[in-house]
């Protein structure tokens, strides 16, 4: 990018800085998602984001879907470029693929945010900001959930655990699984864990891997899914094979995650929502728009939820 | 048995090259991990193979009629969807029938494009895929379907009964395999599938109404696609709109892999069973000994074309094709 280019950007932005905090035009923030109805995380994130437009006069939104497909998702930002509006929010599709459409709308002076799941490294420098969940983070913290849990039963010194992981090359599945894999020795040096495979964030499959897992090991003490789907995928294929006192633990709690926690069959999980995570991708965009300081990863809190402090939480709506 | 010569073992070995592949690498999983031939182990592979295995039944019709069905995985979908939504709405005994009639109903359409208006089936079963999944989408908001009371219904038998000690999905999937088996073998209708599949002309000018007999084979898939979908949503009492997604690739490899051609004519429901038992065994048999998942893709494929390679060598007495 030319020194000159940067310069009109860097002025068009604080122009548009100083009109916004004047108050004078509506902020019109385009987004694209990454594939709405796939799943009702992203179904309610969209949901809760348009009534989080609507609710704010200031704020006049474009609201797009790549429906999963990268080139769609480039051609929404070409659009959205085309459309000038003020900034643009990512929900990327691939986290490499759509560095060349990002780098355009820095170019053509519109601020970038990304949603939800990062993008590339590579593509940094044509981001304001990252607003989503910290997956390693996440990550850790159900290794902390797990590992408190098998001290409360007196065996943190041989348990044995087996990993689910979701879809395989995923950024979230591969930041939750780093998280875990790294924390777990760190809080509970004396725990193995046995085996590791994907899931592909689906319930049946997840399934079929535990039941495998429970064919191959006499000895399993807890379980750490990717997110609940896939941890009541696991839960479901130890009910059939009558194998009790299994500790299963989560991330994302989903409506059927909470359920079973409330049941008794499921110990724990990361809270997300993402009414959170909509609302603060959001916030950032009018953020930056409005000049603020705006810190390049924006992470959202996503706390700790077991049975013992459920109640605090309502019931997912996803 | 002595008085078999050299020729006629040739020739039932011949006909089994799949089944010689299949128990080759059963006993290969066997020495790898002792346990991969537990009963516990055989029962949980051939349950979970049980959703695939019904589709692909259908299937096996729709590609001896000598078309596709690519349709399958988001049809399954759609029926696992509506009866978990419909089984809190308007009672299980309700939602069963209404969901194979809106399943059966899919499958018509198709039929009907397929058969009476002779348009390309890979077109259309393609087209089909993503138009389902947007249905089911519009149907569900895209929400997750769960059963509310997951504890108190009697609607998981399907997916989590069992009878004699054996999973339900395990005996429907026999009881479909047999009753399926028998139609194409021994039924007029069975004779005029595989004739319209052969050579559809020379079908259509000894009098088989060809159109009808592909759009009834059309009608078998979608009725087991919507038994999958019951055994699916019986199964995990809640689901996600993509359950079936991808699918339908696997279907049809447990289909060819059994040995149907592509162009029609020929296959048979019990090598598609095979076929199906091969792809759940190596799922699990990977599992079992524990390979690293980037590396069970690559086995898995590796796999799949040693079972064809066999299949073919054995037809052919020969490992190498006589034509270089």
């Amino acid at each position: 990018m030319t020194l000159r280019t940067t310069l009109i950007a860097s002025t068009a932005i604080a122009f548009a800085g100083a009109a916004f905090a004047d108050g004078h035009s509506p902020m019109k923030i385009g987004i694209t998602q990454n594939n709405v109805g796939v799943d009702s995380y992203q179904t309610t994130y969209e949901k809760a984001f348009i009534a989080a437009a609507e609710a704010n006069d200031k704020v006049e939104s474009v609201v797009l879907d790549a429906g999963g497909d990268v080139a769609r998702q480039i051609a929404q930002m070409e659009d959205l470029i085309q459309q000038e509006v003020d900034a643009i929010i990512i929900w990327p599709t691939n986290g490499e693929a759509v560095i060349p459409a990002v780098r355009k709308a820095h170019q053509a002076g519109i601020p970038v945010i990304v949603t939800n799941s990062n993008i590339a490294e590579a593509g940094f420098d044509f981001v304001k900001s990252f607003s989503g969940p910290d997956n390693i983070t996440q990550g850790a913290r159900s290794a902390e959930i797990m590992c408190d849990k098998f001290k409360d039963m007196g065996i943190e010194n041989e348990a044995q655990v087996v990993h689910i992981t979701g879809q395989p090359g995923y950024t979230t599945a591969i930041e939750r699984a780093k998280g875990f894999e790294d924390r777990l020795p760190e809080v509970c040096p004396s725990v193995t864990v046995v085996d590791t495979q994907p899931g592909d964030w689906n319930r049946e499959k997840s399934q079929q891997v535990m039941e495998a897992f429970l064919v191959k090991y006499d000895d399993i003490d807890g379980v750490y899914a990717g997110d609940d789907n896939m941890g009541v995928g696991a839960l479901n294929a130890a009910k059939a094979a009558g194998r009790d006192g299994i500790i299963f633990v989560g991330a994302t709690n989903f409506a059927v995650g909470y359920e079973a926690m409330a049941a008794g069959d499921y110990w724990g999980s990361i809270y997300q929502s993402p009414v959170d995570d909509a609302e603060a991708a959001l916030q950032t965009a009018i953020d930056v728009l409005s000049g603020a300081d705006v810190p390049f990863l924006n992470y959202f809190d996503t706390p700790k939820i077991t049975q013992d402090n459920m109640g605090d939480y309502t019931k997912p709506v996803f | 048995m002595a008085t078999l010569t050299k020729q006629q073992i040739g020739s039932v070995l011949a006909k089994q090259g799949i089944l010689i592949a299949f128990v080759v690498f059963i006993i290969a999983f066997t020495i790898a991990n002792p346990r991969f031939l537990s009963p516990d182990n055989i029962l949980s592979v051939v349950r979970s193979s049980a959703i695939l295995g019904v589709m692909a039944l259908g299937v096996t019709f729709v590609v001896i009629s000598g078309n596709l069905d690519l349709s399958v995985g988001s049809m399954m979908s759609f029926s696992t969807i509506v009866v978990l939504d419909l089984h809190d709405k308007i009672g299980p005994a309700m939602a069963i029938p209404v969901m194979f009639a809106m399943t059966i109903a899919l499958g018509a359409l198709i039929g009907f494009l397929v058969g009476y208006l002779k348009l390309n089936s890979l077109i259309v079963t393609l087209g089909m895929l993503s138009a389902i999944h947007g249905l089911t989408l519009t149907y569900s908001g895209g929400q997750n379907m769960d059963i509310a009371d997951k504890e108190g219904t009697w609607f998981s038998v399907f997916g989590q009964g069992t009878a004699m000690g054996i999973p339900v999905p395990i005996l429907i999937f026999v009881a479909l395999a047999a009753l399926l088996g028998l139609v194409l073998s021994k039924t007029a209708f069975g004779r005029k599938v595989y004739a319209v599949g052969g050579n559809g002309t020379a079908a259509t000018f000894s009098g088989i109404r060809r159109a009808r007999t592909v759009f009834l084979c059309y009608i078998m898939s979608a009725t087991c696609v919507a038994t999958a979908g019951l055994i699916q949503a019986s199964r995990s009492l809640g689901s996600q709109n993509t359950v079936g997604q991808g699918l339908e690739l696997e279907v049809l490899a447990a289909v060819i892999l059994g040995g149907a051609s592509l162009l029609g004519g020929s296959g048979t429901i019990f090598k598609t069973v095979i076929g199906v038992l091969i792809l759940g065994f190596i799922q699990n048999g990977l599992l079992l000994m524990g390979l690293q998942f980037y590396v069970q893709f690559i086995v898995t494929w590796v796999i799949i074309i040693l079972a064809v390679w066999l299949d073919i060598a054995a037809k052919r007495g020969k490992l190498w094709s006589p034509i270089a």
